[in-house]
């Protein structure tokens, strides 16, 4: 186990590393460049004196190997865009943007999985309707979810129409700002959680289906299980593994921050950090956002091996031996 | 000329026509069809047996009284900063801004919200009114100037202290105008306070008065000090001293640190979410009844980058008014929120800024390219003035929301509009006889026209993505040029990519919106000037490389050092016209302005500049707590 842990630490490492670089490097060498920001009009000097403090003076590969060694020293450099350490930025970026995903993940879990069981086990309008439903889900584009949401947000009132926290939270004491924080959860997270629950439900239905059919399963049946324990203890456990599987994945594309749900509800998070950077071309600022969304994929992943040890013993013994 | 707006600086009154929006409409495509234009939009109807009756009548006739003055004393608070008006004080205002600030020191940082910052925490020795571009006395209440307009000697008020309590001096003047020009300060406010290629000079005779010289008489005067926010020296004195003046106050600065003459501190700024700005005790105005301003408590402006959603809280009260005007798609439903009450929704006037179409002009870029034979020929662009129907593309590109102009000057910049200037009639015959005068025509029948060599005028077109009047703008052009054999080919670019091509004049041509630094064409040099960094088709160039630009470059420079005010517009109706005969820049449409803000504020005084209210954030009250 041991063993697994380090290789899996080593490959989260390459994982934070070639993301991070190529996403350095594919924004030196993409047209235009932090400079532009200056505007059309900026004096020679002060485009000079910008390229000089970002390193944009330099080769790329010059460039990027003064990056990997002070990043390695955990100094990611300066954002253009805030004028400031990255580090400090992508810290407080990807608290928010964790916060927000593991609330998205219980709601996607919560959601779907119960769902995806009630649709492979059973036939009928209940479960033809939750069916088109999650197809639904699936296709609404992100963008257009997230406007909908906001959309019902500002016209009810029911929730907060974006932001993380309400204009008089600087008052507040601590308990009453983590209650206003979770007021403004819901529009984002499910903004995020509904592809992923429909994900689930499509996959725990597919899964669950195959396993009703499995011989052991008729097994139990003739010796008279129960209806409701042969898919909940039995039938279940076995259909996870494709669940545990794009589980990893799922928790790693959520914590690295979605583009269009941060963006469009105004939470400061990683994706919408992310975003910003990448119109602005801020350099370092879409390297240091890369590397911790590439952490987060590793860790992700990681988890899912995990999970997917958990409730597959073949899994594990493939895993460990 | 820059990318962001800035001083307003004509020479005389040019009040735009800001008006109630719903008038408006009633001669607008937008107007709900089926809908009359009451408050709230619907019909009024009465049965005709009961107005017979004359009790009744008359009290039809009393409730409309009554109902008339209601909505009189209910749109009466946008004037509420009247003496004799009682003007709620306390509450706070929430707007929202889509782009965090770089840095809390204007002097480094040109971008928008730092602007808005500091207009917010500092204060200018004069200021420009923003809806009435009236120069106005600021942090000096008087001042003379002499003669030859050189030399101005500004008096400070008395009385007037910092946010921490520390009198303001003429050494604080000093000190500013010394920190613009340091040259270890990356300042980008020098260019616009140099005068005849010098710095100012600014001198003190005593604490209260400072004089400040021009090296060259200028036209605008006094109001360059308009962009000039003067800083705290005793705060900022060291930094200056050890040359971390740039890197002072930084967005990571503490806010208590940064003490300003403004009618607000900043509280707080949290990254990606919010700046908190409260009230500054010790601010020095006066409202008209000798209490003192600002009226409100708390101001807080939340970050909202996507304008969709930024558009959809201020409809749902979450905030209460945005920094920037409405694009022509969210006129409708903004006003359906105005039928609802929630919304008040203004009409600013033309704006100042149109959306430009330029080929680039460089020769030694383009000497190579064997259309540039005859991009180089103004008949070329004036086929393409005759070829554009500019009022089909003001209703196309701004749903009808625009004017069509000729020149750069909208009607919104009154002052020096010049309504004469030579104008290009839509005829597509007269667009075809001026390509074949310079030699175009469609020889092999497809479409597109091309010269004796066979060099096509076929053409791409560099545009900003996700604009969405910049990208209708593009496809009309596109249309309108086939008629007349002229092919375009859109290329939509994010902002740092178009204008990197942009500089390096690595394009064929460019359809984009510039905005100007100034109202006043003598701020504006750059534009105007050949050797100037905004004269778009052809850069920086080092003699001008046609006789007309030679012309308008010795024009201009008479017309920004006069100061006889009629001789200033008689030049620059010149220069004007040399532009609209050779066309080096076309200009199709201006769109007209409008802005949207909660009916909870009281006292705004829009602006067709940005921002739109907050300019006069010091009046500004809420009529009703959050």
């Amino acid at each position: 186990m041991v063993r697994f842990l380090f290789r899996r630490l080593l490959f989260a490492l390459f994982l934070v590393v070639a993301v991070s670089s190529s996403a350095l490097l594919l924004t030196r060498l993409a047209p235009g460049d932090v400079t532009t920001q200056l505007g059309p009009f900026a004096s020679a000097a002060e485009v000079a004196r910008t390229r000089e403090r970002y390193d944009l003076d330099r080769a790329p590969a010059s460039q990027w190997a003064l990056w990997l060694a002070r990043a390695s020293r955990f100094d990611f450099g300066d954002s253009f865009l805030y004028n400031r350490p990255v580090r400090d930025l992508i810290g407080r970026a990807a608290a928010n943007t964790a916060a927000l995903a593991v609330v998205a993940l219980a709601a996607a879990t919560l959601i779907g999985i119960p769902l995806g069981m009630f649709t492979g086990s059973r036939r009928g309008a209940a479960a033809a309707l939750v069916r088109g439903v999650s197809l639904l889900a699936l296709s609404v584009p992100p963008l257009l979810t997230s406007l909908l949401l906001v959309f019902i947000a500002s016209r009810t009132r029911w929730f907060p129409a974006g932001g993380m926290t309400s204009v008089d939270a600087l008052d507040l004491s601590w308990a009453a700002w983590l209650a206003d924080v979770a007021r403004h959860l819901p529009l984002p997270a499910l903004a995020l959680a509904l592809p992923i629950a429909a994900t689930f439900e499509r996959l725990q239905a597919q899964s669950m289906s195959e396993a009703l059919h499995q011989p052991f399963l008729l097994a139990a049946v003739a010796r008279g299980v129960a209806p409701r324990d042969l898919i909940v203890r039995h039938a279940w456990r076995v259909s996870l593994r494709p669940i545990c599987a794009v589980y990893g994945l799922a928790i790693g594309a959520l914590l690295s921050g979605s583009f269009v749900v941060e963006y469009v509800t105004a939470w400061p998070g990683l994706g919408r950090l992310m975003f910003e950077a990448l119109r602005a071309r801020d350099i370092y600022l879409v390297a240091g956002c890369a590397a911790m969304g590439g952490l987060f994929l590793a860790l992700g992943s990681l988890v899912g091996d995990l999970l997917l040890a958990a409730a597959d013993p073949r899994a594990r013994e493939a895993q460990t031996g | 000329m820059a990318g962001t707006p800035g001083r307003a600086a004509p020479l005389r009154s040019a009040r735009p026509s800001c008006k109630r929006h719903t008038d408006v409409f009633k001669s607008e495509r937008f107007l709900l069809r089926g809908q009359d234009v009451g408050r709230g939009g619907r019909k009024l109807s009465v049965r005709s047996s009961r107005f017979a009756s004359p009790r009744f009548a008359g009290a039809l006739l009393t409730g409309v009284l009554l109902g008339a003055l209601v909505l009189f004393l209910r749109t009466r608070p946008d004037e509420g900063t009247s003496p004799t008006a009682a003007v709620p004080r306390g509450g706070q205002i929430v707007g929202s801004i889509r782009a965090e600030p770089r840095s809390f020191n204007r002097f480094v940082a040109r971008d928008q919200t730092s602007d808005l910052v500091s207009l917010l925490t500092q204060a200018r020795l004069v200021r420009i009114d923003r809806e009435t571009f009236e120069l106005e006395p600021w942090l000096a209440e008087s001042w003379e100037s002499s003669a030859d307009g050189r030399t101005h000697t500004l008096h400070l008020r008395q009385g007037v202290t910092w946010s921490d309590g520390t009198p303001l001096t003429s050494a604080d003047v000093l000190f500013s105008v010394q920190a613009v020009f340091d040259p270890k300060v990356p300042s980008v406010l020098a260019s616009t306070l140099t005068v005849g290629g010098q710095p100012i000079h600014a001198a003190a005779a005593d604490p209260q008065t400072v004089t400040i010289t021009f090296a060259a008489p200028s036209g605008p005067g006094v109001r360059l000090l308009d962009g000039l926010p003067i800083l705290p020296r005793h705060r900022l004195e060291s930094r200056l001293a050890d040359g971390t003046f740039a890197q002072a106050w930084g967005t990571e600065t503490p806010p208590a640190e940064i003490v300003g003459l403004g009618p607000f501190v900043l509280r707080e700024y949290q990254p990606g979410q919010r700046l908190v700005f409260d009230r500054n005790p010790r601010y020095w105005r006066q409202a008209p009844d000798g209490r003192a301003l600002p009226y409100l408590d708390r101001l807080v402006l939340e970050i909202v980058p996507d304008q969709n959603a930024e558009l959809l809280r201020l409809q749902s009260g979450a905030t209460d008014l945005t920094q920037s005007e409405l694009r022509p798609e969210d006129y409708v439903p903004m006003r359906r929120a105005e039928e609802e009450g929630t919304i008040r929704l203004i009409e600013l006037g033309v704006g100042t800024d149109a959306d430009a179409f330029w080929f680039c002009l460089k020769p030694e870029v383009k000497r190579r390219d064997p259309r540039f034979a005859f991009l180089q020929r103004s008949e070329f662009r004036q086929a393409i003035s005759h070829a554009v129907d500019r009022e089909a593309f003001a209703e196309t590109v701004f749903l009808g929301a625009a004017v069509p102009i000729w020149g750069p000057v909208t009607p919104g910049n009154a002052p020096w509009f010049w309504p004469d200037l030579k104008r290009y009639p839509p005829s597509d015959d007269r667009a075809r006889e001026l390509l074949r005068g310079i030699g175009l025509e469609d020889r092999d029948g497809n479409g597109v026209v091309e010269d004796a060599r066979g060099t096509e005028a076929r053409f791409t077109v560099i545009t900003l993505r996700g604009v969405g009047s910049l990208e209708r703008g593009t496809a009309v052009l596109r249309d309108e040029l086939a008629r007349v054999g002229i092919a375009l080919e859109i290329a939509p670019l994010e902002q740092g990519a178009a204008i990197q091509r942009m500089l390096a004049c690595d394009y064929d041509a460019i359809y984009m919106r510039p905005l100007w630094t100034d109202l006043d064409p003598a701020g504006n040099m750059d534009f105007w000037l050949s050797s100037g960094d905004a004269h778009f088709w052809n850069i920086g160039q080092r003699s001008p490389a046609a006789e007309w630009e030679r012309r308008i470059d010795t024009i201009m420079l008479e017309q920004s050092a006069s100061l006889d005010p009629a001789r200033r517009q008689q030049l620059f109706r010149d220069v004007q016209q040399i532009l609209a005969e050779n066309l080096p820049v076309l200009y199709f449409a201006a769109p007209r302005m409008y802005y949207a803000h909660s009916t909870r504020v009281v006292g705004v005084r829009p602006s067709v500049l940005r921002p739109p209210a907050l300019w006069n954030a010091d009046s500004l009250s809420v009529t009703q707590q959050r």
